[in-house]
C-alpha cells in the first residue's frame, strides 16, 4: 500500500557550511493519500460504486469506496453488505427490532434483518472517492 | 512454541471473497493455461475428485464451478494475511503460499487456543479467508497441529504436552519431511506411525536414513532443531528469506538482496524442473522510536512474471521496476523474503509466441549458471538484469477479475 514517494523529501534548511540544525533529521515526506484514507492496509479494499442508492450520502455511480474490513460496523455506518447473493452499499441502522440496511435515495427500500434473518457485512466504508474526470470503467 | 497458520483451501477462498456465487457451491481453482484442479472447495472434495484431475474430464460437467487461477489475486490476499498476522506476533516466517510459521512471545503456560482462535478471527474478518492454526514445540509437530486444528469447529489445535498419543494415530506419510518415497523405507524398517519414529533411536536413524530424517525424530519428540528460516529446505514451496545481518536503509542493498534471494530461489526452481507464475516479495521493517514513534510492519508486493518462468533474468527484469513502489524512505529494513507460486512442471510451459530456441538458449544460460556456481561457489555468476520476456497471455478464459491489484477490475456494488 505504500506508495513510492515520487518527489525528493523536502530539506527545511539551506545549504550552507558547518554543524547541521538538529531539526534538519525531520525530512518531511510528501503527503500520502494512503496515509489519510487507508488506516490498515491489510484490511482495506477498494471497490467500485454501481447504483444511485446512496446518492444522498454523497456516493455516485463509478466512485471508489475505501472499506476496511477491520472497523467495527455501527449504527449509522455506510457498509457494504452481502444481500441475496450480491453485494450492496447502505447504511446500517440498529434498534430494538433488529438491523436494517437503509438506501439514501428514496427510490430504493430499506431492507429489514428481523432476528433469525443472517446480516453479513463485508467491510465499513470509511471514504468515497469521487473523480470528476473519471476513467472509464471497463466494461 | 510455534504456530503454523494456513488458508483453508487458499485459491478458492480468495476467489469466494469477492463472488457470492461460490457459496456452498462445489468450486475448483486450476492450474495455469486451465490444466488441471489445484485447489478444491470442500463441496468439491466431497464429490471425490482429485488434486490434479485434468480440467479437460470435467468440462461437461454441470454441477462444478471452475475458475482459472487469478495469481495476482492470490498474492496480493497472501501478502495481506501476512501483514495481519505481522499484527499478533512478533516475527512471522512465510512458508508457502498459504502458510506461515509464526513465534509468538508468549509464555508455554499462556492459552495458545484462545490466541489462535483471535488470530483465526482476524484473518477470516479483516481479510475474508479462513485458515487453520496448530501450535507446538517445533515445528514437525505445528504442522501436524495445524492439520488437526483444520478439522476442529475452532480451526485451532494446541498440542498436549505428550504429543505421543496424537502421533499413535498418524500414518508416516503425514508427518512434514517424511513423504512418500520416505515411508516405504520406514515401514520396511519397522516403523508404522509418528510415535514409534518418536520413539526411536536419532543415532540409528541418522546412520541408516538421514541428518534430515534424524531431525524429524527430535522434532516429533517436541525439540526444536529446525532452524528459523530453513523451512525451504525441507518444503515443496520456493522460497528464500533471510534476516539481513545489520538494517538496511538503501533501496539498493534492499534490491541486491531480493535479486541474490531470488537467483537463489530460481536455482531451487530448475533443480525441481519447474516454473513459477509469478513471485511475492516481502520486506520486513522495524519500528521507529525518533522522531516520531512508527510501529514496525510488513509491506510486500506481487510480481507477475509475462508467462512462467524458471529463468532468473525474467525474473529479475519484472521485479526490479516494482521495488521503489513498496520502499519506503527513511525506513529500517530487517528482513527480505521472496515466495514464488503458480508453480507448474517445466514440461507444461506452452509459449506459443516465445519461439522454442530463444527458450531453450535461456535454459541452457540458467543451467550453465547453476553448474559453474555449483563448482566455483554460489554467485560466482550473477545475471545482470537483462533480456525481456516475450509478453503472452496464458489461456484463462474462466478467471475472475483481479479484484484488488487493477483499477479497471474492483468489485462492484450496488
Amino acid at each position: 500500500m505504500n506508495k513510492k514517494k515520487n518527489s525528493p523529501p523536502l530539506m527545511e534548511t539551506p545549504v550552507s557550511c558547518g554543524f547541521p540544525s538538529p531539526a534538519e533529521q525531520y525530512i518531511e515526506s510528501p503527503l500520502d493519500l494512503n496515509d489519510l484514507l487507508v488506516k490498515r492496509p491489510a484490511a482495506t479494499f477498494f471497490v467500485r460504486a454501481a447504483g444511485d442508492s446512496m446518492l444522498g450520502a454523497g456516493i455516485r455511480p463509478g466512485d471508489i469506496l475505501v472499506v476496511d474490513r477491520s472497523a467495527t460496523p455501527l449504527d449509522g455506518s455506510i457498509v457494504i453488505a452481502c444481500v441475496d447473493g450480491e453485494f450492496t452499499v447502505k447504511y446500517l441502522r440498529r434498534d430494538d427490532a433488529g438491523f436494517r440496511l437503509e438506501p439514501a435515495n428514496r427510490k430504493y427500500r430499506t431492507i429489514a434483518f428481523p432476528e433469525g434473518r443472517e446480516l453479513r457485512i463485508f467491510g465499513v466504508v470509511t471514504a468515497c472517492i469521487h473523480q470528476f474526470a473519471a476513467r472509464k470503467a471497463k466494461k | 512454541m510455534i504456530g503454523l497458520v494456513d488458508g483453508n483451501n487458499f485459491y478458492v477462498s480468495c476467489e469466494r471473497i469477492f463472488d457470492l456465487s461460490l457459496e456452498g457451491k462445489p468450486v475448483a481453482v486450476l492450474s495455469n493455461n486451465d490444466g488441471c484442479v489445484i485447489s478444491r472447495s470442500n463441496e468439491f472434495k466431497a464429490l471425490k475428485i482429485p488434486m490434479g484431475t485434468p480440467y479437460f474430464q470435467l468440462r461437461n460437467r454441470k454441477d462444478l464451478i471452475m475458475r482459472s487461477s487469478n495469481y495476482e489475486l492470490y498474492g496480493d490476499i497472501s501478502r495481506r494475511m501476512i501483514q495481519v498476522l505481522a499484527e499478533f506476533v512478533p516475527e512471522v516466517e512465510q512458508y508457502s503460499i498459504d502458510e506461515a510459521f509464526i513465534h509468538p512471545e508468549l509464555p508455554d503456560s499462556a492459552d495458545f487456543l484462545k490466541f489462535g482462535e483471535t488470530i483465526r478471527a482476524a484473518v477470516l474478518q479483516w481479510v475474508g479467508v479462513p485458515c487453520g492454526i496448530g501450535f507446538a514445540p517445533s515445528k514437525t509437530l505445528a504442522k501436524i497441529a495445524n492439520h488437526i486444528g483444520k478439522k476442529q469447529p475452532s480451526g485451532v489445535f494446541v498440542m498436549p504436552p505428550d504429543p505421543l498419543p496424537v502421533l499413535e494415530k498418524l500414518p508416516l506419510s503425514e508427518i512434514w519431511g517424511v513423504g512418500h518415497r520416505l515411508a516405504p523405507k520406514l515401514e520396511a524398517a519397522g516403523f508404522h506411525n509418528a510415535r514409534q519414529l518418536a520413539e526411536a533411536d536419532p543415532v540409528y536413524i541418522q546412520k541408516k536414513f538421514s541428518v534430515i530424517t534424524a531431525r524429524t525424530v527430535l522434532e516429533l519428540r517436541g525439540q526444536p532443531v529446525i532452524e528459523r528460516e530453513d523451512p525451504e529446505e525441507l518444503s515443496q514451496s520456493i522460497t528464500c528469506s533471510r534476516s539481513f545481518g545489520h538494517p538496511v536503509i538503501d533501496l539498493n542493498d534492499l534490491h541486491e538482496a531480493v535479486a541474490s534471494y531470488t537467483a537463489r530461489a530460481a536455482v531451487k526452481l530448475r533443480q525441481e524442473k519447474q516454473c513459477a507464475a509469478g513471485v511475492n516479495i516481502y520486506l520486513q521493517y522495524y519500528p521507529e522510536y525518533e522522531p516520531v514513534r512508527l510501529p514496525g510492519g510488513f509491506t510486500g508486493t506481487t510480481v507477475m512474471f509475462g508467462s512462467p518462468t524458471a529463468d532468473t533474468s525474467a525474473m529479475l527484469t519484472a521485479i526490479a521496476p516494482k521495488l521503489p513502489g513498496i520502499f519506503m524512505e527513511g525506513r529500517r529494513y530487517k528482513k527480505a523474503g521472496v515466495i514464488f507460486f503458480g508453480l507448474e512442471p517445466e514440461a507444461v510451459q506452452t509459449d506459443l509466441f516465445q519461439d522454442a530456441g530463444k527458450r531453450e538458449r535461456s535454459q541452457n544460460l540458467s543451467a550453465a549458471l547453476d553448474r559453474i556456481n555449483r563448482v566455483y561457489g554460489r554467485g560466482t555468476l550473477r545475471h545482470l538484469s537483462e533480456g525481456l520476456a516475450q509478453p503472452w497471455k496464458m489461456n484463462r478464459s474462466m478467471q475472475a477479475p483481479r479484484y484488488t491489484t487493477s483499477w479497471d477490475d474492483l468489485l462492484q456494488v450496488k
